[in-house]
């Protein structure tokens, strides 16, 4: 008895010791959040990391993999060895989505990174959180000249006038093309469809057995692209940039336009459905099993290097009937947090500054695709080398100069992108298995309208 | 007992013993007990009375409760289209893995059970599967469902048949997943059905031999009815990792397409980690908890009747 009851106990002392381990798992971490609720007691005023070099560091979060991140590596590298004040830590979190749930669960607190990279769609829900230091401030405070930054690019990040947010990675959507197999079916290489009558036609030609004639990623950020160079609005109240959203109107007559283009084409048998995956529309285009299909600028110098034929770019088709208004801009833009040490947000600052300049912006465009948000690095020399190989990248930056800047290609504004992206998705899935182009709009509005509602509900 | 003798020669003869003394017993058994309920305390009870709680709200941008809404997340779904849908795509998907990853599994048993030269190879072999990750597993498989350079349409090509859509067809997505899921559980069946079959005793065969039972005879009349109560195990636990699926429709579809594999359990995660709707996902978990439930009751209620425990 006395045996078995002293098993007992010591599993009992085996429980508890396991369940302070559980509760205290992360030894790094426990004091430094106790250190944190100490200062936040004894007043406002944040205590600012400092490493042993006495140099302010910061954390940065991004969403940049692959070459991206490689380089944003060598990028925070430069700087961090261009002054001697301030210490930028690169840190990779996963896809934007990713990087945007673990922000909700330490947004606000000392823990939060200084700076961090959020994609477009995120922006109405950064503005609400109240995390955000709005970059602003700084650049009044520091008389920054935004005029030198690219004026469409800068649109899609202010609200009421004012920046929020630093635009970095910024992407606009391009239609890639098979030169080579525009010429086998007898269609001019060197001009590209431009309307959505164009494309139709010019892919009942191209399509042979082996290859579709066009193609889209199943995402809903072409529809949103298709719908404003039509010049339609997603969402009421101006896209959301004159108040608080609180209708989805994209089944109007523009985005009706962009599903029966997409629908006649499916039923033709022209269309080539690759799924929601990027890899799997970028492997069929090289592989020759599609001839058209639309990708984001950032892919362009991929979709160049890894296909054995000659592609070219072109701007986004649009309605026939009406004419083109541009693009919105896609990517992502460094949003700073508040509540951190004055020193930190000042080193934040001081990166930003040192990305927008004309020689980084100039290797960032060119080591992924993505603009320069400084136009002033188009005049690099490495640019003008790169362009005169590859003028299709020109195209892109073309396509982005020739936008008309209004609230339609300023882009919607509202905090349940995600979820009205993923209302689209569905919609284009039922519509590619023959459901009827009005009713799948319709649905995705009902859908957008409940999450917008419930949004708004919420957050009173 | 020592403890309570000792305890009662404390009390005076003529008094009778206090409530204090009365519930040692019960007090020291709930000692013994607290430290289970601390662990299910935190670990499960509270965070399952917090996913009842939040079912009952709408949640703001944190995911904090904000407005109270009563049964409303439960009508709503009842009434949409898409959680309906979602339901039926979880029962077709219980269907398509379950009874053939258990059968899949019993036959792989009964093969490696055999008593050859070179079995441990065999046995190795059926069982690995278990030690692939499901992530990994997918990765695997999406590339042979890849559309364009799938080996899976390679090899229709080889024999000119029509190319299948494998993940972007809706009619054929579920039974894709289903697939490689079956392929992902079925070494972990495998093995505890071998370790069953083994456990079974020889001298019942050797007894039927004599009494000259052919093959299908002993499998029917001795081999099932011993092997029942891993039978049951394996299928309760199937059943159960089927209804949770997670992490091979995140990787090979993430619920499309338009919707034909967005299981409950991931209908849960993209309602609650992408839409930030943490009202709704709770309903949907709380809903989800109560099939669950309802499933392993009926099981044991009419299942284990059937099992044969030595």
């Amino acid at each position: 008895m006395k045996k078995w009851r002293f098993g007992l106990l010591v599993m009992a002392a085996f429980v508890m010791l396991v369940l302070a381990a559980c509760t205290n798992s992360d030894p790094d971490a426990a004091p430094e959040t106790d250190a944190d609720a100490d200062s936040q007691e004894e007043g406002e005023q944040q205590e600012a990391a400092v490493n042993e070099d006495g140099k302010v560091e910061i954390e940065f979060w991004h969403a940049m993999s692959g070459g991206g991140q490689e380089s944003l590596d060598a990028i925070a590298e430069g700087f961090n060895e261009s002054q001697d004040k301030y210490v930028v830590k690169p840190e990779f979190q996963g896809s934007y989505e990713e990087l945007l749930t673990k922000l909700r669960s330490i947004g606000g607190t000392k823990d939060a990174p200084a700076l961090m990279q959020v994609f477009e769609i995120g922006t109405k829900y950064m503005i609400d959180s109240g995390y955000i230091e709005p970059v602003q401030k700084f650049i009044d405070e520091d008389g920054y000249d935004l005029s030198q930054l690219e004026e469409n690019i800068l649109n899609y990040y202010s609200v009421d006038g004012e920046l929020y947010s630093m635009p970095f990675n910024s992407s606009t959507p391009v239609l890639l093309y098979n030169k080579d197999a525009f010429r086998e079916a007898g269609l001019d290489p060197e001009k590209a469809p431009e309307t959505f009558a164009d494309v139709i036609h010019a892919s009942s030609q191209l399509k042979t057995d082996e290859m579709y004639g066009f193609s889209m990623l199943t995402y809903g950020w072409f529809f949103e692209e298709l719908l404003a160079t039509q010049g339609g609005l997603y969402v009421n109240e101006e896209n959301g940039r004159a108040g608080n959203a609180t209708e989805a109107v994209f089944n109007g007559p523009e985005g009706l336009n962009v599903f029966r283009f997409l629908d006649t084409m499916n039923k033709e048998g022209t269309f080539g459905n690759f799924g929601t995956n990027w890899d799997d529309i970028r492997a069929a285009f090289s592989s020759g099993k599609v001839a058209m299909y639309m990708d984001s600028s950032a892919g362009i110098a991929n979709a160049i290097e890894s296909s054995p034929f000659e592609v070219g770019a072109a701007y986004i088709p649009h309605a026939d009937e009406v004419k083109r208004h541009g693009v919105i801009i896609g990517g992502a833009s460094l949003w700073m947090s508040k509540g951190i040490a004055d020193e930190e947000q000042q080193a934040a600052w001081e990166f930003m500054k040192y990305l927008t300049t004309p020689e980084i912006q100039a290797k960032w465009h060119l080591d992924t695709g993505y603009f320069a948000i400084n136009p002033d690095a188009y005049e690099e020399d490495i640019v003008k080398e790169k362009w005169a190989e590859y003028p299709q990248f020109q195209v892109t930056v073309n396509q982005l100069q020739d936008t008309e800047p209004s609230v339609v290609t300023q882009g919607a504004l509202i905090s349940v992108f995600p979820e009205s992206r993923q209302q689209i998705v569905t919609a284009l899935e039922n519509l590619y298995q023959g459901a009827d182009p009005q009713q799948v709009l319709d649905e995705a509005v009902e859908g957008t309208n409940r999450a917008i509602e419930i949004a708004n509900q919420t957050n009173q | 007992m020592s403890t309570i003798r000792e305890g009662a020669a404390q009390v005076p003869a003529e008094k009778r013993p206090g409530v204090w003394t009365r519930t040692r017993r019960g007090r020291t058994a709930l000692l013994y007990l607290l430290p289970s309920f601390i662990l299910f305390g935190v670990f499960v009870f509270y965070p399952m009375f917090r996913t009842i709680y939040l079912s009952f709200f709408l949640t703001d941008q944190r995911g904090d409760a904000a407005v109270f809404v009563g049964l409303d997340n439960y009508r709503y779904l009842l009434e949409s289209a898409a959680f309906l849908n979602s339901a039926k795509a979880t029962i077709l998907f219980v269907l398509y893995t379950v009874p053939a990853g258990v059968v899949i599994a019993l036959f792989l048993a009964l093969l490696a059970n055999e008593k050859l030269k070179g079995i441990g190879f065999f046995r190795t072999v059926y069982s690995s599967t278990m030690g692939v990750s499901v992530a990994a597993a997918s990765v695997v498989w999406l590339f042979m469902f890849h559309p364009s350079i799938g080996m899976f349409n390679r090899f229709l090509a080889l024999f000119d048949i029509g190319q299948i859509q494998w993940l972007l067809d809706p009619d054929w997505a579920l039974f894709s997943v289903a697939i490689s899921t079956i392929w992902m559980n079925t070494g972990f069946s495998f093995l505890i059905l071998l370790g069953g079959l083994q456990n079974i005793d020889e001298h019942l065969y050797e007894s039927a031999k004599i009494d000259g039972a052919g093959y299908f005879y002993q499998l029917r009349r001795i081999t099932l009815p011993m092997l029942s109560p891993t039978l049951f195990f394996i299928i309760t636990i199937s059943l159960i990792n089927a209804f949770q699926s997670f992490g091979q429709i995140d990787i090979l579809t993430k619920g499309g397409p338009a919707q034909s594999t967005n299981l409950i359990v991931y209908s849960i995660y993209r309602e609650a980690f992408v839409n930030y709707q943490f009202g709704t996902a709770s309903a949907q978990a709380v809903f989800l908890f109560l099939c669950i439930l309802v499933v392993t009751i009926l099981q044991f209620k009419f299942g284990e009747r059937k099992v044969h425990y030595q």
